[in-house]
């Protein structure tokens, strides 16, 4: 696949997650769900790589990303959420867990109902952890946003044999939320996950070096891994450049690879 | 009281129902201590656990055993809790059942964590059960019920709004789910098409009676005895029976609209209560709970005489006639 039909294929399935969660007042109120195209990405690696790939598969993938939407949307509660944007966006998660269960239970898929729904505990979990009075270790903190980030998806490759990509996804969604953390930082506005580091961290430690230095990290193993699967060069382009661009360094590394 | 003498009327399932309130104290059990404190809680805030009872009473039209019923029964208070939890993070609440609510007593953020936890929980625990009409069923009721959650909102502040609107709304909100709770209930003990389609328009008839009752007691009871502000529905801008009923008088109409905004004061609030309070109104939706609870009987008056269908009877009769 080059990287136009990459990016249609991608294109295509945010569309169908779209009109499956589709209302009239939710889309008009709330914008809609929030599709992440880095997770969509991730979600049809396997087809991309050439793996068995089936409708059955695909729909359970459109599925996966509709509790990412669900989650998502009940991360955007404010401390008050009295105004109808906000309360909608309460009920805007609920009704896409509902989607999510109908259309798993329309597949009589009851176990990846099961696995997902224990993926979602952890993630709910991980989440709350960081609301905790108690001083977490980096390294908890950083355990907390490799579930959040990824458990749903890998739970996904798990049940359908794809554990390959799993090493690979766990890194680059980590490195796309602490991207997105670092510029929240830079903007001067202070995340939960921000403030839980500012705890977490010795007095000397900055967060911007902690989070650039975490980037530099995960960015070796990133071009690592992909070099370790020899992707395609499109494909292999298209996840250094679309899903995770950093560094110039990446794109160096990604033409001599 | 009110909770111990309808508790009374289901009295021959307390062994079960203890078996049911320990499943549930399992089944919210995490590594994380906040949301563990969260969870119990809530659970601990009781409840009359009435979906868990009309699941059992179903069940008793089957094949009855309790290790397949609380498969069934669990998860539906799962996901009656966690649509609590949400609810007033929306409503904005305070204090529930007289207890301050998870969003109150940590925030918005842990209550969104806690209400997606719960819900993930009854999930777990209901896909235990390999009975697709048992999925088909209870996936919808959820998205019904969302869907009248969201109509709800976009009709709030609304007093123009008809009785057709107000009645799809808590057939969505509240009726579908004890609707569910009794047709689940008989499906997984395994009664015949016909009974499970009687009990089901049971549910439904007896959540819409219900439902009707919760509304007219937001304006009759006390604060005490709500747990809550009185008229606290229409101070959220949620148009019930008793307020569509009253604003048949003009007079009361005018009231109605000049006062239906956010930010109401407690002395308007109070006067909007006594005025529904004495208004014929109470009365009107008394009688339209009535008809729903007459048509919950009719569907009895279908199946087998046994205890199981007395206790029904005795609760539809209590819903009926409950002061808070």
């Amino acid at each position: 696949m080059n990287e136009q039909q990459i990016h249609s294929k991608i294109r295509l399935m945010e569309s169908d997650v779209k009109n499956a969660v589709r209302q009239r007042t939710l889309e008009t109120c709330t914008g809609g769900p929030s599709i992440e195209r880095t997770r969509l990405f991730f979600l049809l690696l396997p087809l991309f790589t050439g793996k068995p790939w089936s409708g059955e598969i695909e729909a359970s993938a459109k599925t996966v990303s509709i509790v990412y939407a669900a989650l998502h949307a009940h991360d955007q509660v404010k401390e008050v959420a009295t105004t109808k944007k906000q309360q909608l966006t309460v009920l805007a998660g609920d009704f896409y867990s509902g989607i999510y269960y109908q259309m798993l239970a329309n597949l009589n898929n009851f176990t990846l109902i099961q696995r997902l729904a224990t993926a979602i505990t952890k993630v709910s979990e991980q989440k709350t952890s960081f609301y905790e009075t108690v001083i977490r270790s980096e390294e908890e903190i950083e355990r907390s946003v490799q579930i959040i980030e990824s458990d749903l998806l890998t739970t996904f490759y798990r049940y359908y044999g794809y554990e390959e990509y799993a090493q690979l996804a766990e890194v680059s969604l980590q490195y796309v939320r602490y991207s997105e953390e670092l510029a929240y930082w830079e903007a001067g506005v202070h995340t939960q996950l921000l403030k839980t580091l500012y705890h977490s961290l010795q007095p000397a430690a900055s967060i911007e070096t902690w989070l650039m230095e975490k980037l530099d990290q995960l960015e070796e193993e990133m071009l690592e891994l992909v070099n370790h699967h020899l992707l395609p060069y499109d494909l292999k382009n298209y996840l250094l450049h679309k899903i995770t661009p950093h560094q110039h360094r990446a794109e160096q590394l990604t033409r001599e690879g | 009281m009110e909770k111990m003498k309808l508790k009374l009327l289901y009295s021959d399932l307390r062994p079960e129902l203890e078996i049911i309130e320990k499943e549930l104290e399992q089944a919210v059990d995490s590594s994380s201590h906040l949301l563990n404190d969260a969870s119990l809680h809530l659970l601990q805030a009781g409840g009359k656990r009435i979906r868990p009872v009309f699941v059992l009473l179903a069940g008793k039209f089957g094949n009855y055993n309790i290790d397949v019923m609380k498969q069934v029964a669990v998860p539906l208070e799962l996901i009656h809790m966690a649509s609590l939890v949400h609810d007033d993070v929306i409503d904005d609440s305070e204090i529930r059942r007289g207890q301050p609510t998870v969003k109150a007593q940590w925030n918005n953020n842990v209550a969104m964590y806690t209400g997606d936890f719960i819900l993930a929980r009854a999930l777990e625990h209901i896909t235990e059960i390999d009975m697709p009409s048992i999925h088909h069923i209870l996936s919808k009721t959820m998205i019904e019920v969302c869907r009248g959650e969201i109509i709800q909102i976009e009709d709030k502040y609304k007093l123009d709004q008809n009785l057709r609107s107000y009645l799809r709304r808590i057939k969505r909100k509240t009726a579908l789910l004890i609707s569910s709770s009794c047709e689940l209930g008989a499906l997984v003990s395994g009664t015949d098409e016909k009974t499970a389609a009687h009990l089901r328009r049971f549910g439904y008839f007896i959540g819409m009676s219900f439902q009707i009752i919760d509304d007219i007691l937001d304006f009759t009871a006390s604060d005490e005895e709500l747990g809550k502000p009185a008229g606290s529905d229409f101070m959220n801008g949620n148009i019930t029976l008793p307020v569509l009923c009253a604003r048949k008088d003009p007079a009361i109409y005018a009231v109605l609209k000049a006062n239906l905004k956010q930010d109401l004061s407690d002395d308007a609030r109070v006067e909007i209560v006594e005025m529904i309070r004495n208004s014929p109104a109470v009365g009107e939706a008394k009688m339209m709970s009535e008809r729903y609870l007459h048509k919950a009987l009719k569907e009895l008056s279908y199946l087998p005489k046994s205890a199981a269908n007395r206790t029904m009877r005795n609760i539809a009769f209590f819903i009926g006639k409950r002061k808070f």
